[in-house]
């Protein structure tokens, strides 16, 4: 067996990546990278079932001499192994057909293949058979052979230095005999390097759900697993066995780069070029978006972006998503566009986006570059209770044959890699427990290894502890499973499944591809993005209620602009509720950024993001903003990057933009550097990157300082830069709302109560801030309210009426049926609502929430009621009213009693805030409300106590957290360093009515009290029953 | 319902798995807060069992994980299991046995006692709870408990950890009507329903009559108040000692040596003796198991020349014993096993009668031992490894694995009867090569990896031998025929 020296090139031709879930024990671009440092002249990319890692060993291989085939293993119940390759386009789709099919039949992850499926519409693939016995090769081989006859059949040997290679050896040679088939050499090839070997045994171990010491049997035996070189192959196979190989790769010629995404042309009339059709919309919208007309330098934007849409082809793409947003607009669903191309001229034209380009001008930019010849990015978001609607429209417009979603790769991150090697190694689920909770994933700048070492000492004292360190390093990062996308269509213009295979998602009637967004990014595909935005929901709800009550109809996009007494409002930090600035972070952003323009809210919403903050961008900005510190520029190519945002970098494309004035990159290269900006803590790859860029800025006189003072932004935005293009259509959203409660706040919390759950903050918080806002709000009340929220004209204003959906465990369907029959003078009794089919429980319920007073009386009493009536009536008694047989009266519950209640069954009370009996009890003697603080001296000791609403986890590298208390008057900020922390820790980490002695500090209106003093008062809520946890605890 | 009479004590030791962790550790290490945590859904999990430092460091039951790690980090976690503590709620009642003859073991955490024929026994509460008292102070735990004219009424106000021990039924029914509706023992919805209604204590749900109650709430709470008031009784099922003894505890951290295990080993035979005194019963062999992580436990039996039952004998022999043993590797849990057992009149005067009894191998088996030492019989069993050292191994005698189905051999290569225990050093030229190789790269995981290249190979005489290649040359190591 032994073979000469001889020339014939390495060839593999079963290599499993790590997309072949638990088996394959390495990323395609180290099988690529090792290959061709080995000399390989090809790999053959065979993971089982799936194609999900070809795109990132075709990338890998871009640039290398390396030939690529693609193909699949599949295990067949009645053949064994069969390696099906594709030999050309048309037998790529083939195989892509096939795993369709077979991953159709079975639930996610899975897949199932019968002999029938190798027998037919496979002829433009070659197929490599490792056959089950000799029976198989008695009943199969010749059908196979006949399928399989245009570009071959061979028989896969692999040896492997395993104790049966001599048998088999002299089986394949008797196969050979009886059927006349060829050999070929096809390694099993599960990982690049035999240092891989530890990682596959644990994977294995991982797939088996068992402790390594149980599953010996199951693990290969050597290293031999792995990419060999020449040599080694000369030694494991006959020359004319590996020379088979070389007539293999031959017969393939098939490219993933052939792959041309044709768009759906069902959105051209006959007769029409796109080009034309996407003109004359486009024209029509400018028509109803500027009604005055077209002014000169608008029209020259729209003609540039027109051009450029034509030159590149991207016709389709804007008609794709014109269509669905027709659609939208057709069925009253509101939605925004956003990303790069979002913000152009053509796109608010074609109603794609409402952000007015006369209010941003700047933003064009970064709009489809040739450069970079990557496919335009739009995201579209839907109202969230209604995108359903829209993914069923393109899922019934395009066919399941041709629209699904793209997939998103589910990869091992720190939490499941230790849980699920540990397991592996024959940890306890105790033990693994014990190790995550010692590492501090916030901590960036140690390592968790380090950490892990520091905190247990004994740990890296054992092989097994090395390995667990080791092993969970390796294994971080590899993908696990494929879920599906939020909401990114791939739609094609004929059957989806021969571009990629489709495969079942977890959730039913789903479908996904099975490349994620990266590959189809690379493979110049197109997606669309279509997502769930709860704010949207509330805004079109809020619209709804001005037209109907005020009589006034707006939409996003004719909502007056630039309102100075909204940003008055938004400088008070008066957001809550408002999109995207009603966090804490950015209320405390809000009147130090002091907003006066839309373009402000474009920069307030990017900047209370990590990457600003750790790129230390914030102060500086702030600063200069203020006039404290002078605006300049280093060059005025700088300058032009960097003047809106007053010299200080904000924005991920001011990141990019300046990479390529400041430091000459070209766009290609400023696109890898995007990318790579995008994971690089991961990947290590930016480092790559600051030679050149710092070398690049001193070649063009820029400072040194300056030029690493750039590169430590760049990291620092790493995975969180913001793009502006984002920001802006947020800003619309943000601001579009904030008018509303400036000027319609009954309709806007009315709005975003019934477009619950969504944003930062509950149904209580939200109806304690209407209340600051004197808006009346009334109880729910089975005579009054709807299932939703309502306004209810009041004599001064709109009142607030509380919803039943507030009531917990109610049925809609249930509650609307009784409304319906709701009697023009209300419900006479219990019985009643029982006789017109609400059922016990639903009554119960009512009566807990004390949504039946005004029928039977307090809740104790109505209860008491209630549950005389759980058995069923007999029809016959049906509108006889029975007297209640028991006359017992109940006592009323007391106040606080009653609070309580209205927490635990609605999460809501419209009764005094609990702070509010407390003070009257006289027990929070010396402590300031929290209205009462900004009218402190600064500096003044106070006291002040809350409900801790909101808590920030213990930091340990910054040393200082924040605590939100809530009182009746309003929220307040406190300042906690870490040393109070830790003495105070008990209160500090457990109290939920909490006392804070401290030092009130204000600057203009933000106000902070630092912290001295920590006292637990969470027993005085014992009364209240409030013991369940209303705060945000670590966020 | 003047007759009601306060028959029934219920103990309730909500923290009886820690606690016994806790006599099993030294003073300072006691003195370290911790707690057992339980798994519930998907919460993540919560304390369950604390010791004293961890109260006085603020974690309450109830916490989840988290929160009080980061309230005491250095606090030490042990996952809560149920069926330890099931069997330590055994013990306890065997404990109890010697005292009271009607103990209802009530799970997890609970013991209920029928004592209303032992009152007449030790004439009243006074004395019967002194010596109850005595009794308990023999078990490392913390309890509460309560007396009741119903079991339930016991038990809900032990488990409310509210100790009344009183004979008067009136004391009983007083305690209890302060107790709030959540201590009641309700299912939820039911406590739900009645706090609904403003109910908030058992008193005031005591205070309705049974009618209204009845009409609102369904037969369930009509059955409740009768089982409360000791109108109705659900038959107890009573505990019974078994037969044989057995007890396994778990040793918290790993134990290097047979030395280091006397001190849970005394505390186990603690528990023998108190068994076994409680029968009159004595005897003649003892089990020992090891439990060590990932290797199969260590077995040891010990067999005394006459029978035993003071802990002070039985410990000097088990001592002397073990003196000749090592512990093969570090040991987790120990557990005894006493399953002779003979009363004490009937001295075994008889070697042939009590043979009998014995299946013949295991009585050959045991003669061998006792004169050959114990670790003299054993027994080869096939592991799956790859490594031909550790593809098989020998294992002690033991009596429970000689049914255990070998493993799969059918998918094992092929491999030679006889393995040398020490690879030989061989002149390669003596060999004539006849197939291979098989390459053998495995066991990274323990550090003695094996690298060799595997092949059949004949010598000189013709005889077919195993023979590999690695780093250090050429060795046989084993033979085909």
């Amino acid at each position: 067996m032994a073979g000469l020296v001889d020339r014939t090139p390495p060839i593999a031709l079963n290599c499993l990546t790590n997309y072949s879930f638990l088996r394959g024990a390495a990323h395609p671009h180290e099988l690529i990278e090792t290959a061709v440092q080995l000399g390989y002249q090809a790999l053959a990319i065979t993971d089982e079932c799936s194609v999900a890692g070809i795109v990132r060993a075709h990338v890998a291989a871009r640039e290398t001499p390396l030939k690529l085939l693609f193909g699949s293993e599949f295990q067949v119940p009645e053949l064994g192994v069969c390696i099906v390759i594709a030999c050309n386009r048309r037998g790529y789709a083939q195989l892509c057909q096939l795993i369709t099919t077979a991953r159709g039949r079975c639930p996610k992850g899975q897949y199932e293949v019968h002999v029938g499926d190798f027998m037919q519409h496979l002829d433009e693939c070659l197929c490599l058979w490792r056959p089950l016995d000799n029976n198989a090769v008695q009943l199969h081989s010749k059908p196979l052979q006949q399928q399989f006859q245009k570009h071959g059949l061979w028989l896969a040997f692999s040896r492997h230095y395993q104790a049966d290679d001599v048998e088999r050896y002299r089986c394949y040679q008797q196969y050979q005999q009886q059927t006349g088939l060829p050999i070929v050499a096809a390694c099993e090839v599960n990982y690049h390097t035999a240092a891989r070997q530890p990682l596959h045994d644990v994977l294995t171990a991982i797939r088996l759900q068992q402790p390594l010491a149980k599953v010996r049997q199951e693990l290969l035996p050597n290293q031999e697993f792995r990419l060999r070189d020449q040599q080694e192959l000369a030694h494991c196979y006959p020359l004319a066995w590996r020379q088979a190989a070389v007539k293999v790769m031959n017969q393939c010629r098939f490219e993933l780069s052939e792959l041309r995404y044709e768009y759906p042309a069902e959105l051209v009339p006959v007769g029409r070029t796109a080009t034309d059709y996407l003109r004359e919309l486009t024209y029509t919208g400018a028509a109803k978006r500027f009604p005055k007309g077209l002014r000169d330098d608008v029209k020259i934007k729209l003609e540039k972006e027109l051009e450029l849409i034509a030159q590149l082809g991207y016709e389709y793409f804007f008609l794709t998503i014109h269509d669905i947003v027709q659609y939208a607009q057709q069925r009253g669903i509101l939605y925004q566009g956003r990303g790069s191309a979002a913000n152009s001229v053509v796109c608010y034209c074609l109603h794609i986006t409402a952000v007015n380009p006369d209010q941003i001008d700047v933003l064009f930019e970064r709009f489809v570059s040739i450069e970079r010849d990557e496919p335009p990015d739009i995201d579209v978001d839907f109202e969230h209770e209604r995108r359903e609607e829209i993914i069923q429209y393109i899922y019934q417009k395009y066919g399941r044959d041709r629209a699904a979603l793209a997939a998103t790769v589910i990869c091992y991150r720190l939490r499941s890699a230790v849980r699920d090697v540990g397991k592996a190694l024959g940890y306890s689920e105790q033990e693994l427990r014990h190790y995550l909770s010692r590492i501090d994933r916030r901590d960036h700048d140690t390592p968790w290894q380090q950490q892990l070492q520091e905190q247990v000492p004994g740990l890296t004292e054992t092989p097994r502890g090395r390995w667990l360190l080791e092993l969970i390093e390796q294994i971080r990062g590899f993908p696990r499973h494929l879920s599906q996308h939020v909401g990114g269509f791939v739609i094609a213009s004929r059957t989806l499944s021969e571009l990629v295979p489709i495969e079942n998602a977890s959730m039913p009637e789903r479908t996904v591809i099975q490349w994620d967004k990266d590959d189809i990014e690379a493979l110049k595909l197109i997606k669309v993005d279509i997502l769930a935005l709860g704010m949207l929901t509330a805004i079109r709800k809020m619209l709804q209620l001005v037209h109907q009550h005020h009589g006034k109809s707006y939409q996003l996009a004719t909502i007056p602009t630039e309102d100075p007494k909204v940003y008055k409002m938004l400088q008070k930090a008066d957001s809550i509720g408002v999109f995207q600035i009603e966090s804490r972070a950015q209320m405390n952003m809000l009147p130090r950024l002091k907003p006066r323009t839309f373009y402000d809210l474009v920069v307030q919403i990017a900047i209370v993001r990590p990457g600003p903050i750790q790129g230390d961008m914030v102060h500086p900005y702030l600063r200069r903003r203020a006039g404290i510190e002078p605006v300049t520029y280093p060059s005025p190519a700088v300058k032009q990057v960097l003047e809106r945002t007053m010299g200080v970098p904000i924005f991920q494309e001011q990141v990019i933009k300046l990479a390529m004035v400041a430091a000459g990159f070209s766009g290609g290269e400023a696109d890898h550097l995007r990318r790579a900006m995008a994971n690089w803590k991961r990947s290590g790859k930016l480092k790559q990157f600051e030679d050149k860029l710092i070398d690049g800025m001193l070649q063009r006189g820029y400072e040194l300082d300056f030029a690493q003072r750039i590169y430590h932004q760049i990291c620092g935005f790493g995975e969180y830069g913001f793009p502006e293009s984002h920001s802006a259509s947020f800003a619309n959203l943000a601001y579009a709302s904030a008018w509303l409660k400036y000027y319609y706040p009954a309709a806007f919390y009315c709005a975003l109560l019934n477009s619950l759950p969504m944003g930062f903050y509950s149904a209580d918080q939200l109806i304690q801030d209407a209340r600051r806002h004197d808006i009346a709000v009334l109880p729910a009340d089975i005579q009054k309210s709807d299932w939703d929220h309502q306004l209810v004209p009041m004599q001064q204003q709109l009142g607030l009426r509380l919803g039943l959906r507030l009531v917990k465990g109610l049925r809609e369907e249930e509650v609307r049926a009784l409304l319906q029959q709701r009697p023009e003078a209300g419900f006479r009794s219990l019985e009643q609502l029982r006789e017109l089919g609400l059922s016990a429980s639903a009554l119960q319920e009512l009566a807990a929430a004390d949504a039946l007073q005004s029928v039977s009386g307090h809740r104790y009493q109505s209860q008491w009621q209630s549950l005389t009536l759980q058995v069923e009536q007999l029809p016959l008694f049906v509108g006889v009213d029975t007297t209640p047989t028991d006359l017992d009266t109940i006592a009323a519950p007391l106040e606080c009693a009653d609070i309580a209640a209205d927490y635990r069954t609605m999460g809501v009370s419209v009764r005094r805030h609990p702070l509010a009996l407390l003070r009257e009890q006289g027990v929070l003697k010396g402590c300031k409300r929290a209205s009462e603080l900004a009218l402190c001296r600064h500096q003044q000791v106070v006291q002040v106590v809350g409900f801790v609403t909101c808590r920030q986890r213990p930091g340990t590298s910054s040393g200082v957290t924040f605590l939100t208390l809530e009182d009746e008057t309003g929220n307040m900020n406190i300042v906690i360093w870490l040393a109070t922390a830790r003495k105070f820790r008990q209160a500090y980490l457990t109290a939920q009515l909490l006392k804070v002695k401290g030092i009130v500090e204000i600057h203009g209106e933000v106000v902070h009290v630092i912290a001295g003093h920590l006292i637990d008062e969470t027993e005085r809520l014992s009364a209240f029953g409030l013991r369940s946890n209303r705060s945000r605890d670590f966020h | 319902m003047s007759a009601r009479v306060n028959g029934w004590l219920y103990v309730h030791a909500p923290y009886l798995l820690l606690d016994e962790q806790l006599a099993a550790q030294a003073e300072a290490e006691r003195q370290q807060p911790q707690v057992l945590l339980q798994q519930f859904g998907s919460t993540g999990p919560r304390v369950v069992q604390l010791n004293t430092a961890a109260q006085v460091a603020g974690i309450q039951r109830g916490m989840a994980m988290v929160t009080a790690t980061t309230l005491v980090p250095n606090l030490i976690c042990r996952d809560y299991h149920n069926n330890r503590e099931q069997l330590l709620l055994q013990q306890l009642a065997q404990l109890l046995y010697q005292d009271v003859a009607q103990i209802a073991l009530q799970p997890p955490q609970g013991l209920l006692f029928e004592v209303r024929s032992l009152l007449r026994l030790y004439g009243g509460w006074q004395a019967l709870q002194k010596q109850l008292q005595q009794r308990l102070q023999e078990a490392p735990i913390r309890y509460y408990w309560a007396s009741g004219y119903s079991p339930l009424a016991a038990r809900l106000l032990a488990q409310a950890e509210v100790s009344v021990l009183s004979a008067d039924p009136q004391v009983t029914t007083a305690a209890l009507a302060q107790l709030p509706i959540q201590a009641s023992g309700l299912e939820n919805r039911a406590q739900q329903r009645l706090l609904d209604v403003g109910m908030t204590t058992l008193g005031s749900l005591l205070q309705r009559t049974n009618s209204a109650l009845g009409a609102r709430f369904g037969k369930d709470i009509t059955h409740y108040l009768a089982e409360l008031r000791g109108d109705f009784s659900p038959p107890q099922r009573y505990y019974r000692p078994p037969a044989q003894f057995y007890q396994r505890i778990d040793l918290l951290s790993e134990v290097e040596g047979w030395p280091q295990l006397v001190f849970a080993l005394k505390r186990l035979l603690q528990h023998l003796e108190v068994f076994l005194q409680g029968r009159q019963l004595s005897t003649r062999s003892l089990r020992l198991q090891a439990y060590h992580r990932d290797q199969p436990s260590t077995v040891v039996e010990i067999h005394f020349a006459h029978a035993v039952w003071q802990q002070r004998d039985m410990l000097q022999l088990c001592q002397l014993h073990l003196e000749r043993q090592v512990l093969p590797f570090p040991a987790l849990e120990l557990s005894i096993r006493a399953r002779e057992l003979e009363t004490r009149q009937a001295h075994a005067n008889s070697l042939l009668s009590e043979q009998q009894e014995l299946p013949a191998v295991a009585a050959l088996v045991s003669r061998i031992q006792a004169r050959l030492g114990e670790q003299a019989i054993q027994v080869p069993e096939v592991q799956a490894d790859w490594r031909p050292e550790y593809a098989h191994r020998v294992e002690p005698w033991n009596n429970d694995a000689h049914d255990k189905p070998m493993p799969e051999l059918e998918r094992s290569p092929r491999r030679p009867l006889w393995l040398l225990p020490q690879a030989q050093p061989i002149d390669r030229r003596q060999w004539q090569l006849h197939w291979g190789p098989e390459r053998l790269q495995s066991g990274w995981w323990d550090d003695e990896p094996c690298v060799r290249d595997y092949f059949i190979a004949v010598d000189s005489s013709q005889r077919q031998g195993w023979i590999y290649h690695d780093q250090q040359g050429w060795f046989l190591h084993g033979w085909f025929s």
